[in-house]
C-alpha cells in the first residue's frame, strides 16, 4: 500500500441504463404501441365482433341458431371427421417419424418431402385432386358409380380431403424431436431384453408424449377448421355434407349473419380451447426438459 | 463366457471402419479396447453387443455363433457413455426394467425383483436413491445406476462404451477402482472402450490397441507399454521424444550424437526414428561421453515429478524429460541453463512399418 491516499473521485453523473443493448425509451414505447394496436385490430377486434354479432338478436336467437337441425348436423359431421382423421394421422405420424428417425434407407428424403407436400399444395387443389380421381367424370368415377360407392359429395370424400391436408402435423412435430433424442435409450432397452413393442410403449412413447400431444392438438384444430379442400369435395348438401366452416359460409351467403356468427363463435371457442391446451403443453414440455 | 471374433469387417458407406478384426477373449477377462477416436473401437463393441450389424465375419460366445441373434437375445449388459438412463423412471424402475420386461414365464415375482434391485443398488452404494429420478443424480451416480441396471439381467458379458468418458477426473478414478473391484468379485467377462491410455493401463487385464479399423497390438498393460509393437502404439501410450536419424551398423546417428541400438546391425538409407520416453531422458550438468547439449526452456513441477522442456541446438529439436523431485533438487538446474542429455533407452522400428 502506498502512503498517499488516493483522492476520491467526484461522484460520477448517474446515467440510468436498463441494459447495455436496449433501445432508447421512445423507440421501445412506440414499438410496443404499434404491436398492441396491430394485434387488437386484426386479432382481438374480430373475435369480439364475432361474439357481438352472434348475440346481437339475443340469447334465444343464438341458441336457436346453434341447435337447429342443420347446425347440429354440421357439428356432428365435424366431430365425426375429427374422430376418424385425428387418430389415423396420429398413427401415421408416429409411424413415419419412427421410421425416419430410426432407420437409414433410400428414399428417406422423398418420404420427408411427401409428408411436407400438403403444406405446399393449396387445399383447394387437394380437394380437386380427389374430384378428378373419384368424381363422376373422374378416373375411377364410372367404376365407383357401377358399384354404388359414393366418395365425392359424401363422407368418404370429406375424410380423404381432410386426411390429406392434415398429414404433416403430427409427423412434422415428432421427426425433429425424435431425431434430437437419439436412440440410446431404445438401445439400452433392447440390450436389457425388451422387444420392440415393449420398448415403444415403455421408453419411446413416454419420451415423445408431450410433442405427440402438441401435434395432435394442432392436427385437431386444422381438421375442425379445414375449409378449402372440404368445400370442393363436399357438395354443400345441407344437413348432410356440410361441416361447421361450410355451414357458416352457407348461412353467410344467405345473409343470416346472426346464425353464421353464432356457429362461428362456437368454432372460436374451440380455437381458444386449442390455444390454451397448446400453451399448457408448451409449459409442461419446458418443465420436463428442465 | 469366452468371446471369439473372427475376421470382422464393417463399412459405413465408403468408409472402411473395421478391417478383418480377429480377437479372442477368455472367460472372466477384463479387456480394454483402446484407440483414438475414429479407430473403430466403439463400432466393434456395438457389433459384439448386436446393436450394429457387421458386413463379414463371425462372433462366437462360448463357441456358439451369435451373429444372427439380436441384442435382446445375446444376454449382454451394455453401459453407454452418456448413461442412456430412462429419465421418466425412478432409479428403482430403471434397475428393475430388464427383469420387468421378461416374458411372464421367466419373470421373477414382484418381491424377487424388489430384492434384486435393492441388492444391486447397495452394490453400487445408491440404496437411498431408489425413489429419485436420474435428473436428480450426479454424473458418477448416474453411471453407477446404469451399471446396476446392466447387471440386473445377470449378463454373461458386460460391454462398456467409454463408461467414464463424461465424468470429471476425480470421479473417474474412483469409478475405475470400483469397476476393477466389481470385476474381481464377479468375474464377468468384460470389454470396455476407452481413448484414455491411463485408464486402460490401470484397469484392464489385457489391452487391445486399435487404429484406423485395425488392431495394432494386443497384450497386458506391461507388455504393450514396455514393448510397443509399432510406432503408433509407442506414441499413443504416452509422451514420446523423437530422435530422427540414419542407422549406421546398428548405430543411430542423430545430430552430434549417436546411440547404439541394441540387437541391431542395420544400415538404413531412409531416415529412421528412435523413440524415447520422457522418463528415459537422462540429464547431466557436466559433459560426459555420448551426451548432447541442450537448453532448459521450461520447468513444470507436476506433483512428485518435474517435467522439463529442453531444446537441442544441434538438431533444433524440442524434447521433454521427466525426473523426480528429489533428483531435480540434487541437479539444481534453472530455466536457461545448459545441460547434457542422453537417452537411457531408445526404441527403433525398422523402416518398413513406419506410419508416423
Amino acid at each position: 500500500m502506498t502512503e498517499n491516499v488516493l483522492e476520491q473521485p467526484h461522484t460520477l453523473p448517474k446515467v440510468k441504463i436498463d441494459s447495455p443493448t436496449s433501445e432508447p425509451k421512445w423507440i421501445r414505447r412506440s414499438l410496443i404501441t404499434i404491436s398492441v394496436l396491430f394485434l387488437s385490430l386484426f386479432l382481438l377486434l374480430p373475435l369480439v365482433m364475432i361474439f357481438m354479432t352472434a348475440f346481437q338478436k339475443g340469447v334465444d336467437v343464438y341458441l336457436a341458431s346453434i341447435t337447429n337441425s342443420e347446425a347440429l348436423s354440421a357439428i356432428r359431421l365435424t366431430f365425426l371427421v375429427v374422430l376418424i382423421v385425428v387418430p389415423l394421422n396420429t398413427l401415421f405420424g408416429v409411424l413415419s417419424a419412427w421410421l425416419i428417425s430410426k432407420y437409414h434407407f433410400k428414399g428417406k428424403n422423398i418420404l420427408l418431402t411427401l409428408i411436407d407436400l400438403p403444406f405446399a399444395v393449396s387445399p383447394v387443389i387437394a380437394g380437386l385432386i380427389f374430384v378428378l380421381l373419384f368424381g363422376a367424370q373422374g378416373l375411377f368415377g364410372e367404376w365407383l358409380l357401377e358399384r354404388d360407392i359414393f366418395i365425392i359429395f359424401a363422407l368418404p370424400g370429406i375424410i380423404l380431403a381432410t386426411l390429406f391436408v392434415t398429414v404433416p402435423f403430427v409427423a412434422r412435430e415428432l421427426i425433429p424431436l425424435m431425431q434430437a433424442q437419439g436412440q440410446s435409450e431404445e438401445e439400452a432397452s433392447h440390450s436389457l431384453g425388451a422387444n420392440g413393442f415393449q420398448t415403444f410403449m415403455r421408453i419411446t412413447l413416454p419420451k415423445i408424449k408431450w410433442g405427440l400431444l402438441y401435434g395432435v392438438i394442432l392436427c385437431n384444430a386444422r381438421v375442425i377448421g379445414e375449409f378449402g379442400a372440404v368445400s370442393v369435395v363436399s357438395g354443400h348438401i345441407r344437413g348432410l355434407t356440410n361441416t361447421m366452416p361450410l355451414h357458416i359460409e352457407v348461412l353467410y351467403n344467405e345473409y343470416q349473419f346472426t346464425a353464421a356468427f353464432a356457429v362461428a363463435s362456437l368454432m372460436s371457442l374451440l380455437a381458444l380451447a386449442t390455444i390454451i391446451a397448446k400453451n399448457i403443453i408448451e409449459w409442461r414440455t419446458k418443465e420436463v426438459s428442465k | 463366457m469366452s468371446i471369439e471374433l473372427r475376421e470382422i469387417d464393417k463399412h459405413f458407406g465408403q468408409y472402411h471402419a473395421l478391417q478383418k478384426i480377429s480377437l479372442s477373449i477368455q472367460p472372466g477377462e477384463l479387456v480394454a479396447l483402446l484407440g483414438p477416436s475414429g479407430s473403430g473401437k466403439t463400432s466393434l463393441l456395438r457389433i459384439i453387443a448386436g446393436l450394429e450389424t457387421l458386413d463379414e465375419g463371425t462372433i462366437l460366445f462360448d463357441q456358439k455363433e451369435v451373429v444372427h441373434l439380436s441384442a435382446k437375445e445375446r444376454n449382454i449388459g451394455f453401459v453407454f457413455q452418456h448413461y442412456a438412463l430412462f429419465n421418466h423412471m425412478t432409479v428403482f424402475d430403471n434397475v428393475a426394467y430388464g427383469l420387468k420386461v421378461r416374458p411372464k414365464k421367466l419373470r421373477p415375482s414382484k418381491k424377487e425383483i424388489e430384492d434384486k434391485v435393492i441388492e444391486l443398488l447397495s452394490l453400487v452404494k445408491l440404496e437411498h436413491f431408489a425413489k429419485r429420478y436420474p435428473s436428480q443424480l450426479s454424473g458418477g451416480q448416474r453411471q453407477r445406476v446404469a451399471l446396476a441396471r446392466a447387471l440386473a439381467v445377470e449378463p454373461k458379458v458386460l460391454l462398456l462404451d467409454e463408461p467414464f468418458g463424461a465424468l470429471d477426473a476425480k470421479v473417474r478414478k474412483d469409478l475405475r477402482r470400483w469397476l476393477r473391484k466389481l470385476h474381481n468379485d464377479y468375474h464377468i467377462t468384460s470389454i470396455f472402450v476407452t481413448h484414455d491410455q491411463e485408464e486402460a493401463l490401470d484397469v484392464a487385464d489385457r489391452i487391445v490397441i486399435m487404429n484406423e479399423g485395425r488392431i495394432e497390438q494386443i497384450g497386458s498393460p506391461v507388455e504393450v507399454y514396455e514393448n510397443p509393437a509399432s510406432p503408433f502404439v509407442y506414441d499413443f501410450l504416452g509422451n514420446v521424444n523423437l530422435f530422427k536419424g540414419r542407422l549406421r551398423k546398428g548405430e543411430l546417428i542423430n545430430g552430434d550424437f549417436s546411440f547404439k541400438v541394441p540387437g541391431s546391425n542395420l544400415d538404413s538409407e531412409q531416415e529412421t526414428v528412435g523413440y524415447v520416453r520422457p522418463h528415459d531422458v537422462a540429464i547431466e550438468k557436466e559433459v560426459r561421453p555420448n551426451t548432447v547439449k541442450a537448453t532448459v526452456l521450461h520447468i513444470h513441477p507436476i506433483g512428485a515429478t518435474i517435467h522439463i522442456e529442453l531444446h537441442r541446438p544441434d538438431t533444433n529439436d524440442y524434447l521433454e524429460a521427466e525426473i523426480t523431485k528429489e533428483f531435480f533438487t540434487q541437479l539444481a538446474i534453472e530455466k536457461g541453463d545448459t545441460v547434457y542429455i542422453h537417452p537411457k533407452q531408445l526404441k527403433v522400428f525398422v523402416p518398413e512399418d513406419f506410419s508416423i
